[in-house]
């Protein structure tokens, strides 16, 4: 990440940034005075880098409880005449959305752009929502970027048409867009001078007894918008193409590769459209006159190939016969199908072909399979776990645990962070519920109700410290409200450990990297009136207890399981020393079955087998020292810990 | 109904799915698989083993009791009713301090205290308690320690889960107090250790001094909110069950009595398909006397066993007088009526295994 190439003010000059630091960059160079955003991937650095950057360029910018909240205060900036940029993932679009759908009807005043990441493949997601839904709902246009050069000019040409029609604009882009790097030919940095400030005069609301009349009035912004000459719709390719791509992102950079690679540039045209929502009408029509065979590159959801196919629908005997290819036709699609994970060069080759009726082409353009990493060197496929000394894999051993000598068949509702990963073997399969943010407290809260209607079950929530700020708060307070009895696990590291260790609430520093109030998750639990217990992870056997006497008492309490995450302490502390003494580990005569390194899988420990004995990876070995409680032999040492 | 070996799954069909743990702690002490919380036991993660430690070491897993006599005195049992033991006595502590703190006449803890002193034992294995929780097992390795255990707890501690973190913290001479069921899992762990089967114990064997007390039932977890319950706000100093009833001692000095009925239905369900009442395999066994709260009823059972209670007479630790002859026949009948009662609900599937002259014996009128 280079913060310094975001910054430079030598206009020309080519850097190489990241897709989030040429929106950063796009940002700055609009002129925005304000920042806001609630860590997700694959946005997540947007508002790191501009948070680092506030005091430089004379902004402000949150980390933002969520990203409802976020926008408010993104809309509020603008109301007073500053430019605002709000980041966030599809995920917090949705709990944007309330506010969104009135904000398109009030209007804004000064530009307001939404960037949003979406993550086709979720690769670091619990879904992979197409946001353009959200925009279309809204009635917001939605702009996006095939590179990362055009990433930072679209956000600039963003925060102008979000001026010129007064209306929030989204700027979509997608994981292999903000985590990407590329040349950006840096522009001017201009300076910020007006003071924020709002005429007695201006209004933005919404009207319940006009309503249709606000509708109407974003019908036409859209209008408006559809009409636009911008640089990013373009067309390349023969004139009057039979075959024609309709793309937009890197969706449809892997289809030109493809018409590329397949020699059909002659015959092939390109559409690529910067502006996907609403539809550029009078451009795509125009291509569609000569075409017979069309093919959609998008991700993930065919959106442009809705808008399109209708289109064509609507001026059938304009544009005549047209076959079109896409995921509907299930023409367009990956190993799980059309629409769902990402495309590449290979897909769009693959429906190249079959819409051009070339021979299919062997090999693919890219090689069948990875190579080797190391040749000759087998590497093994490793399933996603939590860190070495990572404190959530001590709270689910000790969940577990609990739950086990609970014996009621208990119940473990999850939610989003990193301990998301608890579903799987790495937080011994305790999760029962992976959805949104805070709905581990809303199901189990849910789930507790059920008891007046004989449901015995315990139940309990694990969420994170940095998710209890952003959701659990009203669904406490509605199990607090409505009676529901279920115990709250807060694993509380410290940070948001999942997006990057972005400051939260708790931790008594802002974005901008300045002192800010903590706001303690016990003093809120307390403020709800619901017990609350603190206790620490790394000591499992009483965190066992803890766990299972509050079980036994089925009433609504709170735990927080606090430590600091391992990546954090890992760089701060000098870390104890922690080894498997092999004269006292009796390998596999002990009967543990390998405990450490097959079950408790931290991945410091590791098994030696040319020993045959357990072992510590000490480069991977944070210290913590849990293991070492675990051990039946007491073979692992802990030394230097305080 | 029960398998010839087994694992943390026939542990837990055969014994803790059927209620018949103990909670006598061997296998939670033993494995990283097995926890136990609050004189709960659970197997709380496959370890995938279809034959281990836990399963043989557990007192309700087949139990082949002219075996473990065998191993424990040599020979089969001459008496089927009490058990191997060569003298009965009445016995009490000659301690002010430990008769202060003692359920009855502080034996147990008085002979603990012997053996520190005598540097015989690094430490012993205890529960420890303040009546409104479980009790927690600790090791005690001092004689402060020792007097943190005494008294009587009427809930079944988990001692034996710090077996063996006591021994791999270098405690290598030990005094195991426990309950008949916790005698059994020791014995079944010194058996496997001599066998060189548990890797874990290297040192266990003839370095525990095992001193087993008189138990017909044990009370759930549940017995402590019921305490609570009775007491109310105050601290409750002492936890009696004597004949009479259940005896709570507030803070204060004052006494209530409650029927014993009202405990009875918190009795653990795997109480009553114990056949061992007085700890038949320890070195001595500890009662009371359900006749003088000054005193204990001592069974001295092994050679270890009566060595110590003479060194500890002959030392001024504890005085003994005879076994009142009158009292003999109750205690006799108390005994056998309970093993009569296993033995005739069993149907031979149980976990009991006894040779059939032990069996004659028993249904025979030997008492």
């Amino acid at each position: 990440m280079s913060i310094t190439g975001v910054k430079t003010d030598r206009p020309g000059q080519a850097v190489l940034l990241t897709g989030n630091e040429a929106v950063a960059r796009g940002a700055l160079e609009a002129g925005v005075g304000f920042a806001s955003s609630y860590p997700g991937s694959p946005t997540a650095e947007v508002l790191s880098i501009l948070g680092r950057l506030a005091a430089e360029f004379n902004l402000y910018a949150e980390w933002s409880i969520n990203e409802i909240v976020a926008l408010e205060g993104a809309a509020a900036a603008s109301f007073a005449g500053v430019r605002a940029l709000c980041v966030m993932k599809p995920d917090g679009l949705n709990v944007a959305i309330d506010f969104l759908t009135t904000l398109a009807m009030s209007g804004t005043k000064s530009g307001l752009v939404i960037f949003v990441g979406d993550d086709p493949n979720a690769h670091s997601s619990i879904k992979e929502e197409d946001s353009r839904y959200l925009a279309k709902l809204a009635h917001v246009p939605v702009l996006e970027p095939a590179t990362v050069a055009e990433a930072k000019e679209m956000v600039k040409v963003a925060f102008e048409l979000s001026e010129t029609l007064r209306y929030p604009v989204i700027v979509r882009g997608v994981t292999r867009i903000c985590h990407a790097s590329g040349n950006v030919v840096l522009g001017a940095l201009p300076p910020r001078e007006k003071a924020p400030c709002i005429p007695p005069e201006e209004r933005f609301l919404t009207n319940p007894g006009a309503v249709p009349a606000y509708h109407q009035k974003q019908e036409e912004k859209l209008r408006r918008a559809a009409e636009l000459e911008l640089p990013f719709n373009r067309y390349e390719g023969p004139a009057g193409a039979e075959i024609l791509v309709i793309g937009c992102g890197p969706a449809f950079l892997y289809a030109r590769e493809a018409v590329a690679s397949l020699g059909l540039t002659d015959r092939v045209g390109l559409l690529k459209l910067g502006l996907t929502w609403p539809l550029p009408e009078k451009l795509v029509l125009n291509r569609l006159r000569s075409a017979k065979k069309v093919i959609f590159a998008e991700e993930t959801d065919p959106i442009l190939e809705e808008s399109v196919t209708s289109l064509a629908a609507r001026h059938w005997s304009a544009v005549g016969e047209i076959s079109f290819f896409g995921k509907n036709s299930a023409h367009v699609a990956g190993p799980f199908g059309p629409g769902a994970g990402e495309l590449n060069v290979d897909i769009m080759v693959k429906a190249l072909t079959a819409v051009a009726g070339l021979p299919v082409p062997e090999p693919a353009v890219s090689p069948p399979q990875d190579p080797p990493f190391a040749p000759g060197v087998p590497v093994i496929d490793r399933e996603l776990a939590f860190c070495a000394g990572c404190p959530h894999r001590a709270s689910f051993w000790a969940v577990r645990a609990a739950l086990e000598l609970d014996g009621r068949n208990g119940f473990v509702t999850g939610d989003i962070g990193c301990y998301t990963l608890g579903l799987g073997r790495t937080g011994y399969y305790l999760l029962r519920t992976a959805h949104c943010m805070g709905a581990s407290v809303g199901v189990a809260a849910g789930l507790s109700k059920l008891a007046r209607l004989g449901f015995g079950q315990p139940v309990v929530a694990v969420i994170g410290d940095s998710t209890f700020f952003h959701a659990a708060v009203p669904a406490l307070i509605d199990a607090r409200y409505n009676q529901a009895r279920f115990l709250c696990v807060v694993l509380d590291n410290g940070t948001t450990a999942m997006t990057g260790h972005q400051p939260h609430p708790g931790m008594g520093i802002n974005a901008m990297g300045e002192k800010a109030p903590a706001v303690a998750i016990e003093e809120v639990v307390a403020g709800l009136g619901i017990p609350c217990t603190i206790q620490d992870p790394y000591d499992i056997r009483t965190t066992v207890r803890v766990v299972f006497d509050l079980l036994q008492q089925n009433q609504l309490h709170v735990l927080v399981l606090r430590r600091e995450c391992a990546l954090t302490a890992a760089r701060q502390t000098k870390k104890p020393r922690v080894y498997v003494d092999q004269e006292r580990c009796l390998g596999d005569a002990c009967g543990c079955v390998r405990f450490c390194s097959r079950v408790f899988s931290c991945p410091a420990n590791i098994w030696d087998a040319a020993a045959g004995k357990a072992r510590i990876d000490e480069a991977v070995c944070t210290g913590c020292g849990v293991c070492a409680a675990n051990c039946p032999q007491q073979a692992i040492v802990v030394e230097g810990r305080e | 109904m029960f398998s010839e070996q087994g694992g943390p799954v026939e542990l837990k069909t055969q014994v803790q799915d059927r209620n018949m743990c103990t909670a006598c702690g061997a296998c939670a002490g033993l494995c990283p698989y097995i926890y136990t919380v609050r004189e709960k036991v659970a197997v709380i993660y496959p370890c995938g083993r279809t034959a281990g430690s836990c399963y043989r070491v557990c007192p309700r897993t087949p139990t082949a009791l002219g075996e473990l006599d065998r191993r424990v005195f040599g020979a089969p049992r001459t008496d089927h009713v009490l058990g191997e033991h060569s003298a009965i006595y009445f016995s009490r502590a000659q301690d002010k301090e430990i008769n202060a703190r003692a359920q009855y006449g502080g034996t147990v803890t008085a002979l603990l205290a012997f053996l520190l002193q005598q540097g015989r034992i690094d430490a012993a294995l205890l529960a420890r308690g303040n009546g409104a929780a479980p009790p927690e097992p600790f090791v005690a390795a001092t004689r402060e320690d020792l007097l943190a255990g005494a008294g009587s707890k009427y809930s079944a501690c988990p001692t034996l889960a710090v077996l063996p973190q006591a021994v791999r913290e270098g405690y290598r001479r030990l005094a195991v107090v426990g309950r008949p069921c916790q005698v059994t899992a020791l014995r079944k762990m010194q058996g496997l250790a001599r066998e060189g089967q548990l890797p874990h114990l290297p040192a266990a064997g003839p370095d525990i001094f095992v001193i087993g007390l008189f138990c017909f039932w044990a009370l759930t977890p549940a017995f402590y909110t019921f305490l609570a319950q009775k007491a109310g706000s105050a601290e409750i100093r002492k936890v009696d069950i004597p004949a009479e009833g259940l005896k709570l001692t507030l803070a204060g000095g004052q006494e209530l009595l409650f029927p014993v009925d009202e405990v009875r239905p918190l009795i653990r369900p795997a109480c009553p398909d114990c056949f061992d009442p007085t700890a038949e395999l320890a070195d001595v066994s500890v009662g009371s006397t359900e006749y003088d709260p000054a005193w204990n009823t001592l069974l001295v059972r092994t050679p270890a066993g009566k060595a110590l209670v003479e060194e500890a007479r002959a030392a001024g630790v504890i005085a003994l007088k005879p076994y009142p002859e009158e009292r003999l026949p109750l205690l006799r009948r108390a005994a056998l009526n309970k093993k009569r009662r296993v033995l005739s609900a069993q149907k031979g599937d149980g976990y009991l295994h006894l040779p059939d002259d032990y069996r004659q014996k028993l249904q025979g009128g030997i008492a």
